[in-house]
């Protein structure tokens, strides 16, 4: 062949800051053969195993914490890493010594009491759409679950009021609402040919590496797929592991003693609650101290919220389940849709898996271009809304049903808003892929940040334990814009 | 074209069109492994629908069975059988 014949190599193609797209603080260390062969030996195994106790507990010394959850993750830790084949079962029995261990210590007794309750039904509930497949909470078993938990919810509120049912139900709900959707995970699971017993799927509920309502991470399903199988994919795993442990510790510092310090200390930025507060008694403040305040808040949050992820994130990756990061660079987003998946990706996954595919793929299968556009408001819209407002049950004790239904007007605005971002973001991406880097990379992500940190201004209503109409959140906007005085 | 050829081309497309051009062996976990998200396991689910018959509204809709390139050949294989 002539060498006029061969195809000329293509030009390199000149991508702005490319050196920055690799470089990482923390290195790869789980792609250097070396690191990952010694993790597998006893001393490598040891010294991981002590790096990630220390960082556990100087995490919880930075904030003061008398919390002793790092002494019995350590165990646990310890405990799997020794014993990798009975990983399951060691996590079950090291979450439940950790539930009944802290609400022990918390003198929480009843709440003892309750979740046992509470797991002894899941159970129950777990079992029969196993027996009975053709039974309705076999074949609707997230619709089941959500509706009678809702329908004991709205029950509950009609109660008489000072009566000991209605504090006994508003005491047993919200821990059984903790596990409302661990069970739904489980429920969609019982298809599986590889399903866990029932005792394993109820046992990890509330896990002991930590959670909130929503699963983190995701189900018993999910669980298995990502768990360690080899000692190389466990040393992975928990080198993995340890590095998002040490980079929320990074992260955790940047926040305490360089943000804060900076933003609220040195330039004197108001904080979030104190400026909305400022506008709640029609107390005048300037424009840009609305804006300064609002966008600190909202990398605070972002921050913060990041550390909390990634601490939960790094103890299931050191237990050898390789999980996915919570929150993975929310602001190098292009698009609202990549936004919401980078935030919180486990509630993201649960609203997914709950109420977006059955939406999709069951309930809007004739609506042509609207399909995706519908399932995406079934789940960011109806399905964040259901999520939040049966997660706040003491204020539904407080107010009633119907008045705090009322109450949660601006988060329902929240979520029509966010929904229709999301659903117009979406089909935008399919249409334009290709776009100029500064476009694509700064304006973008500019804009998205942008989005969400107007958004929060109806997020925020929940303040001082009391829910604040609508119109006061149209108020603080309207001052964002120097529209009110 | 075989099924398995049609389903990697089309995975391969959905990689690419989010920027990654890693390969993929038959049994890589594509979905829980972060490549794709859980959004796009719903143009599997639709490229399947539409090119295979398959309707997970009555089969119900497992994402582990989307996760590999083997799984979804199965999927197709099952869905077969159960129409023949």
């Amino acid at each position: 062949m002539s060498a006029a014949a061969q195809p000329q190599p293509a030009a390199p193609r000149y991508v702005p800051f490319s050196w920055l797209r690799d470089f990482r603080l923390i290195p790869r260390l789980e792609t250097y053969p070396r690191v990952v062969e010694f993790s597998q030996t006893i001393a490598g195994k040891a010294l991981l195993l002590a790096l990630f106790g220390y960082g556990l507990y100087y995490a919880t010394w930075l904030h003061y914490l008398t919390n002793p959850r790092w002494k019995v993750q350590i165990c646990f830790l310890v405990a799997v890493t020794v014993l990798p084949k009975y990983r399951r079962i060691l996590l079950v029995a090291g979450t439940l010594v950790w539930a009944c261990g802290i609400w022990w210590k918390w003198a929480e007794h009843p709440q003892i009491i309750q979740a046992a309750i509470s797991l002894t039904l899941a159970a129950l509930i777990l079992w029969s759409a196993m027996r009975f497949r053709s039974s309705w909470i076999a074949c609707r078993p997230v619709l089941t679950v959500l509706t009678g938990f809702a329908a004991l919810v709205f029950a509950a509120s009609y109660l008489p009021r000072g009566g000991s049912l209605r504090s006994a139900a508003f005491s047993f709900l919200p821990v059984a609402g903790a596990y409302v959707w661990f069970l739904a995970y489980s429920l969609m699971d019982i298809g599986s040919k590889r399903r866990d017993p029932v005792a394993m799927q109820v046992g990890i509920y509330q896990p002991i590496w930590g959670s909130s309502n929503t699963p983190f991470p995701k189900g018993a399903a999910y669980l298995r797929r990502i768990e360690a199988q080899n000692p190389l994919q466990l040393a992975v795993a928990q080198i993995k592991g340890l590095k998002l442990l040490w980079w929320s510790i990074v992260l955790d510092l940047f926040l305490n003693y360089a943000f804060i310090p900076l933003v609220h200390g040195y330039l004197n930025v108001p904080l979030y609650d104190f400026v909305f507060h400022l506008s709640l008694v029609r107390a005048p403040f300037k424009w840009y101290m609305g804006w300064a305040s609002l966008i600190c808040e909202f990398i605070e949050n972002m921050v913060r919220f990041s550390i909390w992820g990634h601490r939960i994130v790094a103890v299931c990756r050191m237990a050898g389940f390789n999980a996915l990061r919570n929150t993975y660079r929310p602001l190098a987003s292009r698009s609202i849709a990549e936004f919401w998946n980078r935030y919180y990706y486990y509630f993201k996954e649960l609203l997914v898996d709950c109420f977006f595919y059955p939406a999709f793929l069951r309930y809007c299968k004739k609506w042509g271009r609207w399909r995706l556009f519908a399932a995406t408001a079934a789940a960011a819209g109806f399905g964040n809304a259901f999520f939040h407002f049966f997660r706040d049950l003491n204020y539904i004790d407080d107010q009633g049903f119907f008045h705090a239904l009322v109450g949660f007007q601006a988060y329902i605005f929240y979520v029509i808003v966010l929904s229709v971002g999301i659903g117009i973001s979406q089909m935008r991406q399919r249409k334009h892929e290709n776009v100029g880097w500064i476009r694509s990379r700064i304006v973008a992500p500019l804009c998205v940040g942008l989005f969400f940190c107007l958004l929060h201004v109806f997020d925020f209503t929940y303040f001082a334990y009391k829910r604040y109409p609508i119109q006061e959140a149209f108020r603080f906007l309207g001052h964002l814009f120097n529209l009110v005085s | 074209m075989d099924h398995k050829a049609a389903i990697r081309k089309f995975l391969q497309d959905l990689l690419a069109a989010k920027g990654d051009r890693r390969p993929f062996s038959d049994d890589d976990s594509l979905v829980f492994s972060g490549r794709l998200q859980s959004v796009d396991a719903v143009d599997v689910a639709v490229f399947l629908e539409e090119n295979y018959g398959v309707d997970f509204a009555e089969m119900g809709f497992d994402q582990e069975r989307l996760d590999t390139l083997n799984g979804i050949v199965g999927l197709i294989e099952e869905t077969r059988r159960v129409k023949h």
